[in-house]
């Protein structure tokens, strides 16, 4: 679709703005619809606001709710109505109160026409430049039948737009009485949603592009806010191949070299395995060149991280300090997938972050509350990986020995490394070992290292060589056997123990 | 203005008066208005020349065919108002000298063209 050229206004909504290619093409006029509690008339608030904001005489025409508890709904999410004026054509208590009820004529007969009238005067009065009215619908009560209001509708909204006024209008469809004709007479239809999560949706934009789909939205003490789908075409740096170390030497050398910047690494495990450790220690390495790396927590507490982080020599509060580390402690069921996404976004884009780390996908996967999680993480890396940020997604598997499995969710093919680690059992104790299974830039080493976390920080040792088994989790030797006090290979075989005792050595 | 047509309004519903006299009065009748059978008889006992009756039965007992009764005694052609149709209603109506039923919600053209007609019919 063509682009309008042109001036766009805001929504009020900065979010919004965005998907709305950059706001509302003045004029015009939109249909906002939704059921109850969506956010319309919010949305109405901020859209005449920002009016204000530009200096203009903004009106809201209210025929439902009454303006004194339109101006306190106002206050209680910071909005500040001056300089809007009100048209307040609800009901008052009167009309229940002292038996203003007819059935002489229809409402259309007695109220169509002192309702037009009034609203003609104000426009003419004012002179808005944007009108918020709140809800068309009501005018279908006001016409004898469908084809009226439809004409009514066309009429009055043209007339509004012949002044050159932008126009906001609330719908309040239901099975009973769909607002299909508005949808048709409108030039562009803003949808909100909250059914399992709140959403935006454009269903439609005459001569403008949009962002399609359902978008994150979120009704809080600061009003609405809208939360884009991450679009990875949006952004894009070139690439070049440039290596980040993790500064362990051994763990380098099985990436041959290191990471290449830019690209996704999934870091899989059971728990306690050391995931977040691998991790933080690239961050590390990265702080040490000045950059800045964001961890996003899902499970773990901030207090938590750090103190374990400090314990095993990742210098992690004084990186904070240093504005090279940002922590950042995410409940999951407060944040939906696109809200979270805006904060990475947020990250990458304010404040120039060069490695995100999710830890873990099973808390985002809380965020995307029953979606697909394949979806959204491929949305989220594509971005990340356009803006040449380094992703390292923290997966934790179930199983903690047994039958090998890289990740549960499906997802290993949105990573272009993989790390995974794994707990061995030999002899009735548990040792770490790391290794590498998929690296898309550059070949890596193809054994198993065992893995440490000392208090002097990550510790890699030699490969593991002459085991067999060693994805199960029970390792059996193959050529010789393991010393007692570890599993550091090469070394000269010595009978102190055997892995299964009913193996028996080649 | 003595010239303009008189039209007695009865109904229970206050409202419907308002916008019934509202209404006749943006068309250049006076009214006379009833919102119970003792104004009806009161308006009836007095001697002003009354044009046409609009009577709204709705909320009224069988007691309002008797003054519908004197109305055509007086010679005042009158309209019943009725929220719905019905062959009984139609019939009571006409029994009781009524010139036609309209039912209600009515349209304004509609009760206009009806009022006019009558009254030229008067004439």
């Amino acid at each position: 679709m063509a682009k309008e050229v042109g001036t766009r206004i805001s929504t009020g909504v900065t979010g919004l703005d965005e998907i709305l290619d950059g706001g509302l093409i003045p004029g015009r006029a939109y249909l906002v619809r939704g059921g109850p509690g969506t956010g319309k008339t919010i949305l109405g608030l901020h859209f005449l606001t920002a009016g204000v904001a530009r200096g203009e005489k903004p009106l809201f025409v209210t025929l439902e709710e009454p303006e004194g508890q339109l101006r306190k709904n106002a206050a209680a999410i910071g909005l500040n109505l001056q300089g809007v004026t009100f048209l307040d054509l609800s009901p008052t208590s009167d009309f229940f109160a002292k038996a203003q009820t007819y059935d002489i004529f229809t409402p259309a007969e007695v109220e169509r026409e002192p309702i037009t009238q009034k609203i003609v005067e104000q426009v003419e009065a004012r002179q808005p430049r944007r009108i918020f009215l709140e809800a068309m619908t009501q005018f279908r009560y006001l016409s004898p039948d469908g084809f009226q209001f439809h004409k009514q509708v066309l009429s009055f909204l043209r007339f509004l737009m012949d002044k050159g006024i932008t126009v906001l209008f609330s719908s309040e469809a239901s099975a009973m009485a769909p607002d299909d004709d508005l949808q048709f007479v409108s030039d562009g239809i803003i949808q909100l949603d909250a059914s399992s999560e709140r959403t935006v949706t454009i269903l439609k934009y005459r001569g403008s592009d949009f962002h399609g789909g359902p978008h994150g939205l979120r009704l809080g003490s600061d009003g609405m806010e809208v939360f884009p789908k991450l679009v990875s075409e949006e952004r894009g740096r070139p690439f070049t191949p440039e290596i980040i170390r993790s500064g362990v030497p051994e763990l380098d050398e099985m990436l041959h070299g290191g990471m290449t910047r830019g690209m996704v690494t999934l870091i899989s495990g059971p728990s306690g395995v050391g995931k977040t450790t691998v991790g933080v220690q690239f961050m590390k390495e990265a702080a040490g060149r000045g950059e800045h790396s964001v961890v996003y927590l899902f499970e773990e507490w901030l207090e938590s991280f750090v103190h374990r982080c400090e314990a095993i020599n990742v210098p992690v509060r004084a990186m904070i300090e240093r504005g090279t580390l940002t922590v950042r402690q995410v409940e999951p069921l407060r944040y939906s997938s696109d809200e979270f996404n805006r904060l990475v976004r947020r990250a990458v884009e304010e404040r120039d972050a060069r490695i995100v780390m999710i830890d873990s996908l099973s808390g985002y996967q809380l965020c995307v509350r029953g979606g697909n999680i394949i979806t959204h993480i491929h949305a989220l890396t594509r971005y990340l990986k356009n803006s040449g940020v380094t992703a390292l997604l923290i997966n934790e598997v179930e199983a903690i020995t047994g039958e090998f499995h890289a990740t549960e969710l499906g997802i290993s093919y949105l990573a272009d490394n993989l790390i995974f680690l794994r707990y061995l059992e030999v002899q009735g104790e548990l040792h770490k070992a790391i290794g590498v299974l998929k690296k898309r830039m550059s070949d890596f080493e193809q054994s198993l290292r065992e893995l440490e976390i000392t208090r002097y920080g990550l510790k890699v040792g030699q490969p593991l060589r002459g085991l067999r088994g060693i994805l199960t989790g029970t390792p059996q030797l193959v050529n010789h056997q393991i010393a007692g006090d570890g599993l550091r290979h090469p070394r000269p075989p010595r009978q102190n123990w055997r892995i299964r005792s009913d193996e028996q050595p080649e | 203005m003595p010239d303009e047509p008189m039209i007695l309004v009865v109904d229970r519903t206050q409202r419907n008066l308002e916008l019934v006299a509202q209404l006749l009065s943006r068309h250049g009748y006076q009214t006379l208005t009833g919102a119970n059978l003792e104004e009806f008889d009161h308006i009836l006992a007095e001697p002003q020349k009354i044009a046409l009756a609009l009577v709204d039965i709705g909320g009224f007992d069988r007691r309002i065919w008797l003054r519908c009764e004197r109305l055509l005694e007086k010679q005042v052609p009158f309209l019943v108002l009725a929220h719905r149709q019905s062959a009984a209603i139609q019939q009571e109506s006409l029994v009781h000298g009524a010139r036609g039923v309209l039912i209600k919600p009515l349209t304004i053209q509609t009760l206009l063209a009806s009022i006019r007609s009558l009254l030229a019919e008067s004439a």
